[in-house]
């Protein structure tokens, strides 16, 4: 989007260890994993050229809304020169909303730049849906990994369209490859909700993988949220507001019955949703001392119990071994895998 | 029969005390606030609820379980969403109710009303909230609420007043420290928890400034010049009261006292600490989690104080008129004009 109104964009290197190490050493310490991982970003792109950092605000009460200013504090006492462009959400004023808009767009004229956010918005459309076909094939592909590398393919493809006709090639030929596909159609595959919060569920690499092992595993993974969710709720206020988000929070009801900032109360809505839509089970994943999602980790051993569904919680941090989550989730999905066989359930082994 | 409420003496109370008693007992309650806390508190709390929020939610369940135990009819458990416009509390503390709902032991019932000032402070609101828990007329109820909020204002009065030195040091004594304490009044003012680290420092001669020691006016204007305002109360008096101190002439020190595991804190914490280092500022943080060992606090805070003692000394000798001259003007300068501020700001 902004590349299609004339900027150059330093995109960082893909979030790897080097990233977390430096983000870790200059974030405070209990600051919350994105915006470790963030700090690393903005270092490593600082290495890379970029000299503007663009970052999302909000309003509270979760962090997030304050991560651009830290992190421009922090950046600044590192010595590292950046210009900070932050866009709050339009609800703080639309003016302002403006103002930032055009501060980054310079002098492209307005139709191009909303023709780039339509752009962009659509291809975060595409790619969620396509996103959508690799989580039910997964788990029944006879290749391993087939399904993930044609995504990987379709990512470079989808990003470059430069246009919206070749933005629905590039999607369509990559939903057709990916339905393509050999599959054991006769497979047993269980199903698994993964709620939690936003950045843990869409950056993979935070989040040690986790969609990935267990559709390796034999589960139909589905998420809470998918990108678009996001764009469309909070950068964009919501002008094209879907369904989703706004449904999820319709089933915290009685569990939770205030918003507590962030996805908390999504994460109970959608935990929620799925217990009633016959998942077989729920894995909500956060960042250490995320404060909504902590609220709504105390509420699950309740919708747990009331709609009897196992339900994990995991949190995750700088630490980078890999073996203890990969135990957790094994035993999470053989549980599962034997409750589904068996029709019991041993609840005093479900809540982890 | 008059019915017992319960108010924990926990988080939010500590800034309310005398509104919520006062309001339940002018209704015609039986009002029983929570013992303070103690080590039993807190292994209990810490045993309700999961292990990864912060101490003083932990400490909250701890209440909650002490009055449980003492046959309440009902436990106060507001659903605390804002306490001033454009501020939230904190997603733990919005969500409290919900929580304290799924905790394992059978609590109860709560009343649990809403309070959320995010777009300015209503009294008929709160009226309304209040209402479906009583079967007094709503008119009873918003006198009582009234007379509530008056006893508050002047206990508010009171404490702002009050000199956090030790009795019997006179207030220009050259030996007097001026040390900031930056943390949420329920840190502040829980003696088990922060191991009584206030009477700590009053004993050993330093006037004590606590945030809520200093106007609201003073602190809003003290973070005009950030380009984003936190939007927690707590983290905008935080960062406020460390911008007005180092603006304050004099030599001086400010200790961050918080809780493990708070998620404010961990930012706000994070940008006084910033802030102290370029205005060169000796500061000390403390965070505060379950282990009950004294020793360590002692000297940590012993050392400190010694440092800047040391400090003082030391620039004093090499700038011995100015020096001396800056430091008694600014106690008397900086430090009073926000105590008489306070005073003749609060209504």
């Amino acid at each position: 989007m902004l590349e299609y109104i004339g900027l150059t964009v330093v995109v960082p290197p893909m979030t790897s260890k080097r990233t977390i190490v430096l983000g870790t050493q200059h974030a405070p310490e209990f600051a919350c994993l994105p915006l470790k991982i963030n700090i690393g970003n903005f270092i490593e792109a600082k290495e890379h050229g970029a000299d503007t950092f663009l970052m999302a605000g909000g309003v509270g009460p979760c962090r997030f809304g304050l991560y651009g200013q830290l992190e421009a504090e922090i950046l600044g006492d590192l010595g590292i020169d950046y210009d900070a462009l932050i866009i709050e959400p339009p609800d703080k004023g639309i003016w302002q909303f403006v103002r930032r808009v055009r501060k980054i767009t310079g002098s492209a004229s307005w139709l191009r730049v909303l023709q780039g956010i339509h752009l962009g918005y659509r291809k975060a459309c595409f790619v969620d849906s396509l996103e959508r076909v690799v989580e039910s094939v997964r788990p029944r592909e006879r290749a391993e990994g087939t399904a993930d590398r044609i995504f990987k393919q379709a990512l470079f493809t989808i990003d470059r369209a430069s246009n919206n006709t070749e933005l629905e090639e590039a999607a369509g030929l990559a939903r057709q490859k990916l339905q393509h596909i050999p599959q054991d159609e006769d497979k047993d595959v269980l199903k698994i909700g993964l709620v939690g919060e936003i950045y843990t569920l869409l950056e993979p690499f935070a989040s040690g993988d986790v969609e990935r092992k267990l559709g390796r595993m034999g589960a139909h993974v589905v998420r809470s949220i998918y990108l678009s969710d996001w764009v469309s709720d909070h950068l964009l206020g919501g002008f094209l507001r879907r369904k989703g988000q706004e449904e999820y929070k319709k089933y915290a009801k009685p569990y939770l019955n205030h918003f507590v900032g962030g996805h908390g109360i999504e994460s109970i809505g959608a935990g929620v949703f799925f217990a009633n839509n016959g998942f077989d089970g729920i894995i909500h994943i956060a960042p250490l001392t995320c404060m909504p999602e902590i609220v709504a980790h105390c509420i699950f051993p309740k919708v747990s119990e009331d709609l009897d569904i196992p339900v994990m919680t995991i949190y995750l941090d700088e630490q980078a071994g890999e073996e203890g989550l990969n135990t957790r989730l094994e035993a999470f999905v053989d549980l599962l895998a034997n409750t589904k066989k068996t029709g019991l359930l041993d609840r005093s082994a479900t809540i982890c | 029969m008059a019915c017992k409420v319960g108010i924990p003496r926990a988080l939010l109370y500590y800034r309310f005390s005398r509104l919520w008693p006062v309001f339940f007992e002018k209704i015609g309650c039986e009002v029983k606030v929570s013992d303070e806390t103690n080590k039993a508190t807190i292994d209990q709390g810490a045993a309700s609820v999961v292990d990864e929020v912060c101490l003083p939610v932990k400490i909250f369940f701890g209440h909650l379980d002490w009055l449980s135990d003492c046959h309440v009819d009902y436990l106060f458990v507001p659903r605390i969403v804002s306490i001033e416009k454009k501020a939230y509390i904190c997603p733990k503390v919005m969500g409290l109710p919900d929580m304290a709902a799924t905790a394992k032991k059978d609590y109860p019932p709560f009343i649990s009303p809403l309070i959320n000032n995010i777009r300015g402070e209503k009294d008929e609101e709160y009226i309304r909230e209040l209402s479906p828990y009583f079967s007094c007329g709503k008119k009873r109820l918003k006198q009582a609420w009234l007379e509530a909020k008056k006893e508050q204002a002047r206990y508010d009065q009171k404490i702002s007043k009050e000199f956090w030195i030790e009795e019997g040091l006179k207030d220009d004594d050259p030996e007097l420290l001026n040390v900031l304490v930056l943390s949420h009044c329920y840190v502040a003012h829980d003696r088990y928890l922060n191991m009584n680290l206030l009477e700590k420092l009053k004993k050993a001669k330093c006037r004590v400034v606590l945030p809520e020691n200093i106007s609201d006016e003073l602190l809003e204007r003290a973070v005009k010049g950030l380009k984003k305002k936190p939007f927690w109360t707590y983290g905008k008096q935080l960062l406020g009261a460390a911008f007005w101190f180092s603006r304050m002439p004099g030599r001086k020190g400010a200790i961050i006292l918080t809780t493990f595991g708070c998620g404010i804190d961990s930012f706000i914490g994070n940008m006084a600490e910033r802030h102290f280092k370029k205005a060169g500022i000796p500061y000390l943080i403390i965070t505060l989690d379950e282990h009950t060992g004294q020793a360590g606090l002692e000297t940590r805070v012993e050392a400190f104080l010694d440092m800047l003692r040391w400090r003082r000394k030391h620039y004093e000798n090499n700038f011995p008129t100015y020096g001396e001259y800056l430091d008694t003007i600014a106690r008397d300068a900086g430090i009073h004009r926000a105590y008489s501020c306070c005073t003749s700001h609060d209504k």
